[in-house]
């Protein structure tokens, strides 16, 4: 049933596309203007670094043998200003690297959120939550400081090197070919860390994201690990994710600090290399001075190097992390609104199904063939044995699920021809499964009519009978609750569940087990504040209780993958076929005493 | 201070890695001075005294030096690693353990993304300073001593000139960092609040599409989203005021070496090579200062980590866990001596208010009442989830502090209202109570639970994968598998919280049939609302805002003519009327 567990988040291949690095491009894009800003004042900061060195040498070859002191104010005055001028780009970039970084994030999270606000429930139906979340929050954090600080220190490493070496060729042709004799060796110790670096940080991230899934999950269901006194056994799970995590956090490491030493040692060598050059001959002729400056240069030049070795590193430390955001974007959501979808009109709530065949999974299916018809205003209550498919109906009429074959019409109109915010607006449903936001009472009504007034959620409230209840809290309707209403009973959670559904007004309701953990004597009183609503409504009731499924016009008793009986409830009762056993089942019970 | 003395007993058990660690980063640090040093060598010795024979040896220490600094710095970065990870390891231990402790009135009250923040982000923080941070603090702190010292040895009156710049430096870092910090603490604040903003939006999906609120949805992510950019450029803000003034005073230093040895290379203080040689390690002064802004921001993130961390790691379960046994089965003698309970948060509010019961073992109690009239409530004390706030439980006569919580607990099982199933297979879902049960046994508490017949359609059976939460099920397969999932347990108390409320009375017929066989022998407490779950109970209580407002056998309860008898008729009334 499920995508995958905790234990288990696929791996990627070893490859990464070009195409993922086009998308950045296109984050990137909308601030083109701003990038090539930063970009000038990178350049000059560039220049400046250059300038150390250079007036090193010229200290060195003319100022120093000339004792030229005018010459020597000279280039510190002119240095002091560079310094103080990179000062200034200093603080130009850094809050503009920020605030690139930043928005780019912002708009990547924005985009993902949006997008998963389209997904189905089959989505989520199938993925631990964490792991969504993980994507959503952890995943883009590392990938924003990847986009904004790796992106550009990267161009600006580039341009730094480019600059020395301009400047290198300009002083020594010869010499700055030694320079780069060892670049070969790195270049291939580089391919071969990499792909290695690659393979152990995949393994990383999937071994980071099962202990972060074990943990959430946790935490969600400690309860009922307290209550099975389960903490024994999720503490060795735990630690042996734990334990994976750390080895696998080990084996990346042990791959990536190797660059850096490469590298290093690379550059001493080249460095021994052009003393030896310089000073042998070796087909060069040069003063102390260009010398100096050209073992400067190297280090100028091999720092953007480590660097670049650096950002690569992260980058494919990344590109796993972007491959897994990037996934999830591609996820297509399995409802959504056709291409000539327009608004529902005003719904007078004429139901119809037509050869209906639906199925959660290819090849199960759950309903073959279900053709009914409801009028306006009617009521149906759907009874039936669990997992017959009442609620497979409920999510079917909102459209939570597209059919296989045939069609459901609303006012005759084929609901996947309008959009989706038009049907499910006139729609109201209310779910099995109540789920409280954090917040107050007062918002978590609001929930179903976000413009409702204060009055008018009380008087929700009052319908549904939670009134009550309500004002014994400590602050009645401003009492905040927590996380999916821990501190509410289940029933107290079906009644503010209502209430929002009812504040929505919709003209066609569906009440899922609307009422299961609400006691009797509430429930009478509710029942009379829903005879009222009901008028002028259709509405569809799941329920076990018969005494709210007698007052409905119609009773559908699903089974087998159909509706095996239809009527009043004199009309089945008459019939004496599975709602009269149904029926005769309860009634027996409560009068065998 | 206090800090640095919690971590140091997790540093602890490797302290002999530590130990070596650090004076391998310390020789690394000084062995950086080789480079710059030979370097000025060459100059003085080999180019102007024309000391040619010297170039090829000093060139083989440079890189000789080189290739053992990498060495080395290899070495000691693992060593740190390694180390940050056993502490890592051990705390999110210690962590996970005090969690598993905790009472419900903590989980309660503590946003899940919290808890999360502190296992993963805030753990990170300390790894990250455990294995990184404090190397890269001392190779600074030796490069910047040792580089005085060279410097010094070069030419004094040339490093002196350059110290003058470091007080400004310090002061300047000081100020950087506690302004920071507070920019921080704001920044992970936003980031807390738009992690549970997400979270609450993927756990309530289907409640956003219900009412087609997406836009809304977005909306409000968009002001979180809005809002953490906001923190983070405020602290960039920061960092623009006082990172530039460092940077810039760095770069001043290479200006000094430059302006001020140049003057002293021409009037004789100093020769050229030894311009080169302080030159090549002015970067030592100028790295630390470069550095230490940002090393001050990991080390105000590790501090507030370790207070978040050491905050949870002291709270007090109300319900403290020991570890002493007694191995002693519970009969399953329950009695409730004038009970009251009322949450800390709100202790005027009653929810439960002087009940007394008594349930021999083998009983059943059947509990009916309004919703939120304290049925769960009552049920969670019998398993200590709460300690009562008067009066007292006794389970076999014994006053229920006096046991050991875990053990207790092992002999009851509660089937919970709300259904939490965990992202695994049905077979590992209902043995989670009792993981080394057999197929055979699962089978048999899943056929009792009328859980089998929807199970053995699924095309792996009792290894289908459950979403999280077990969404995809319907609420009556839930309660099921959470039924089969407690019965498993062969408890002595049987504890069934409104678990049938979404099954069809037919089922329910079939379950209490199966359940006659299994429960026999078992203290049983049915919260429900249907009278026919509860008729058959030894006492029936009927609750009313926390109080017990009726009690009794069902027939006696019929002819009191009281709620009871309103609630039965209600339920079976109308439909006599009808059927006649």
């Amino acid at each position: 049933m499920a995508e995958n567990s905790f234990e288990e988040d696929k791996q990627l291949g070893t490859k990464f596309n070009k195409e993922d690095y086009k998308r950045i491009g296109a984050y990137l894009a909308p601030y083109k203007f701003s990038i090539m800003k930063i970009f000038a004042v990178i350049i000059f900061s560039n220049l400046v670094l250059v300038l150390g060195p250079f007036l090193t040498s010229i200290i060195i070859d003319d100022t120093i043998p000339n004792q030229d002191t005018t010459q020597l104010i000279w280039i510190t005055i002119l240095y002091t200003l560079a310094i103080f001028l990179n000062g200034a780009a200093v603080r130009y970039r850094l809050y503009n690297i920020t605030e690139l970084g930043q928005n780019v994030l912002r708009d990547m999270r924005s985009g993902l959120f949006n997008h998963l606000q389209r997904l189905s429930f089959s989505f989520y139906d199938t993925r631990p939550h964490g792991k969504i979340l993980t994507r959503v929050v952890n995943y883009i954090n590392t990938l924003s400081d990847l986009l904004s600080n790796g992106v550009i220190n990267v161009l600006s490493d580039i341009l730094s090197i480019v600059v020395t070496l301009a400047f290198m060729l300009s002083l020594n042709a010869t010499l700055t070919l030694y320079s780069f004799i060892l670049l070969p060796v790195l270049f291939v110790i580089t391919l071969v860390i990499k792909n290695k670096q690659r393979v152990a940080y995949d393994e990383l991230s999937v071994e980071q994201a099962n202990l972060n899934a074990y943990i959430h999950e946790s935490i969600a269901g400690i309860k009922t690990t307290q209550s099975y006194t389960r903490e024994g056994m999720n503490y060795d799970i735990f630690s042996k994710f734990s334990d994976n995590q750390r080895k696998a956090w080990m084996r990346a490491v042990r791959i990536q600090f190797l660059l850096g030493p490469f590298v290093q040692n690379i550059a001493t060598v080249t460095i021994a290399f052009i003393y030896f050059a310089g000073i042998r001959g070796l087909g060069v002729d040069v003063s102390t001075g260009i010398l100096i400056a050209f073992v400067g240069y190297v280090n100028n030049f091999w720092n953007p190097i480590i660097n670049l070795g650096n950002f690569y590193n992260s980058l494919v430390s990344g590109s796993v992390y972007l491959e897994r955001v990037f996934e999830l974007m591609d996820v297509e959501p399995s409802i959504k609104d056709s291409e000539n979808a327009f608004e529902m009109p005003p719904v007078k709530g004429d139901v119809e199904f037509k050869d209906v065949t639906f199925g959660y999974k290819e090849g199960q299916t759950i309903f073959e063939e279900l053709n009914f018809h409801v009028k306006p205003g009617e009521t149906i209550a759907l009874v039936g044995p669990t997992g017959a498919g009442k609620s497979t109906i409920t999510n079917l009429i909102s459209r939570f699920y597209d059919v296989q074959k045939g069609a459901i019409l609303i006012d005759g109109i084929d609901i996947r021809n309008v959009t989706l915010d038009s049907l499910r607006n006139q729609v109201g449903v209310m779910l099995q499964d109540t789920f409280i936001f954090s917040g107050t009472i007062l918002e978590n009504i609001r929930y179903g009519k976000l413009d409702a007034t204060r009055e008018e959620i009380i008087e929700a409230a009052k319908i549904v009978r939670a009134e009550e209840f309500i004002n014994d809290m400590k602050h009645d309707y401003r009492t905040v609750v927590q996380e999916r209403g821990s501190t509410l009973s289940a029933g107290q959670r079906q009644l503010i569940s209502f209430a929002r559904t009812l504040l929505a007004d919709p003209k066609v309701l569906i009440l899922d087990e609307a009422t299961s953990s609400i006691d009797t004597q509430t429930e009478i009183l509710l029942q009379e504040g829903l005879d009222r609503l009901l008028e002028g409504r259709t509405a569809f009731i799941v329920a076990h209780r018969l005494s709210t499924i007698r007052n409905s016009d119609r009773i559908f008793y699903i089974g087998d993958k159909k509706i095996l009986e239809a009527g009043s409830h004199e009309e089945l009762i008459e019939k004496k076929g599975l709602y009269y056993q149904l029926y005769r089942t309860q009634s027996d019970l409560l009068q065998k005493v | 201070m206090a800090s640095f003395r919690w971590v140091w007993q997790y540093i602890k058990p490797s302290k002999v890695n530590w130990f070596w660690a650090s004076l391998w980063t310390v020789l690394v640090a000084l062995l950086n001075i080789v480079t710059p040093y030979i370097g000025g060598m060459i100059v003085d010795e080999v180019i102007d005294n024309e000391r040619g024979s010297l170039l090829v040896p000093l060139l083989i220490i440079m890189v000789a030096a080189t290739v053992l600094r990498t060495v080395l710095r290899y070495v000691y970065q693992m060593m740190f690693e390694t180390i940050g990870q056993d502490v890592l390891f051990q705390i999110r231990e210690d962590l996970y353990v005090k969690l598993q402790e905790m009472d419900f009135v903590f989980f309660n009250t503590t946003r899940v993304g919290d808890i999360m923040a502190r296992m993963t982000g805030d753990t990170d923080a300390i790894r990250h300073a455990v294995s990184w941070v404090y190397f890269n603090v001392l190779d600074n702190i030796v490069l910047f001593i040792s580089a005085i010292a060279f410097l010094g040895g070069i030419q004094w009156r040339l490093m002196l000139a350059m110290l003058i710049v470091t007080p400004f430096i310090g002061i300047l870092t000081v100020m950087l960092s506690s302004r920071a910090n507070a920019a921080y603490y704001e920044i992970r604040e936003s980031f807390a609040r738009l992690n549970s903003m997400v979270e609450e939006n993927i756990g309530g999906n289907k409640v956003v599409k219900a009412f087609a609120n997406e836009d809304y949805e977005t909306k409000k992510f968009n002001k979180r989203n809005e809002d953490y950019r906001e923190r983070n450029l405020f602290s960039a803000r920061i960092s623009r005021t006082y990172l530039p003034v460092l940077e810039t005073l760095a770069g001043l230093l290479s200006v000094i070496s430059i302006g001020l040895g140049g003057f002293f290379a021409i009037t004789g203080l100093m020769t050229v090579g030894e311009l080169v040689a302080f030159n090549g390690l002015v970067w030592m002064l100028n790295a630390p200062m470069r550095n230490i802004g940002g090393y001050m921001n990991d080390s105000q993130r590790f501090i507030t980590a370790t207070y978040k961390i050491r905050e949870m790691l002291s709270a007090q379960p109300l319900i403290p866990v020991e570890l002493q046994r007694r191995e002693k089965r519970i009969r399953g003698e329950v009695a409730f001596q004038n009970v009251s309970f009322a949450f800390a948060d709100d202790p005027d509010n009653k929810v439960l208010e002087n009940i007394s019961l008594k349930a021999a073992p083998g009983q059943t109690i059947g509990i009916l009442g309004e919703t939120g009239s304290g049925k769960s409530t009552l049920v969670n004390l019998i398993s200590r989830f709460f300690d009562p706030t008067e009066g007292k439980v006794l389970i076999d006569g014994e006053d229920i502090k006096n046991w050991n919580v875990r053990e207790l607990r092992q002999n009851i099982s509660i089937v919970m209202q709300d259904v939490f199933l965990f992202s695994d297979t049905i077979k590992k879902n209902i043995s989670y109570g009792t993981p080394k049960a057999t197929l055979e046994n699962v089978q048999k508490m899943a056929r009792v639970a009328d859980a089998s017949p929807f199970i053995e359609k699924m095309p792996e059976q009792y290894q289908t994968y459950l979403g999280e939460r077990g969404s995809g099920l319907s609420g009556g397969q839930k309660q099921r598998l959470s039924l089969a999932r407690g019965l498993m347990k062969d408890p002595s108390i049987l504890i069934l919280d409104d678990t049938t409320s979404a099954v069809d009375m037919e089922t329910e017929v079939k379950i209490q049939e199966g359940m006659k066989n299994v429960s026999y022998q078992k203290t049983t407490f049915i919260i429900a609302n249907r009278i026919s779950s509860v008729k058959n109970a030894d006492e029936i209580i009927i609750l009313s805002k926390g109080k017990i407002i009726e009690r009794g056998q069902h027939q006696e309860l019929l002819q009191k003519q009281g709620a009871y008898y309103d609630i039965y008729n209600e339920q079976l009334g109308r439909s006599e009327v009808e059927e006649g």
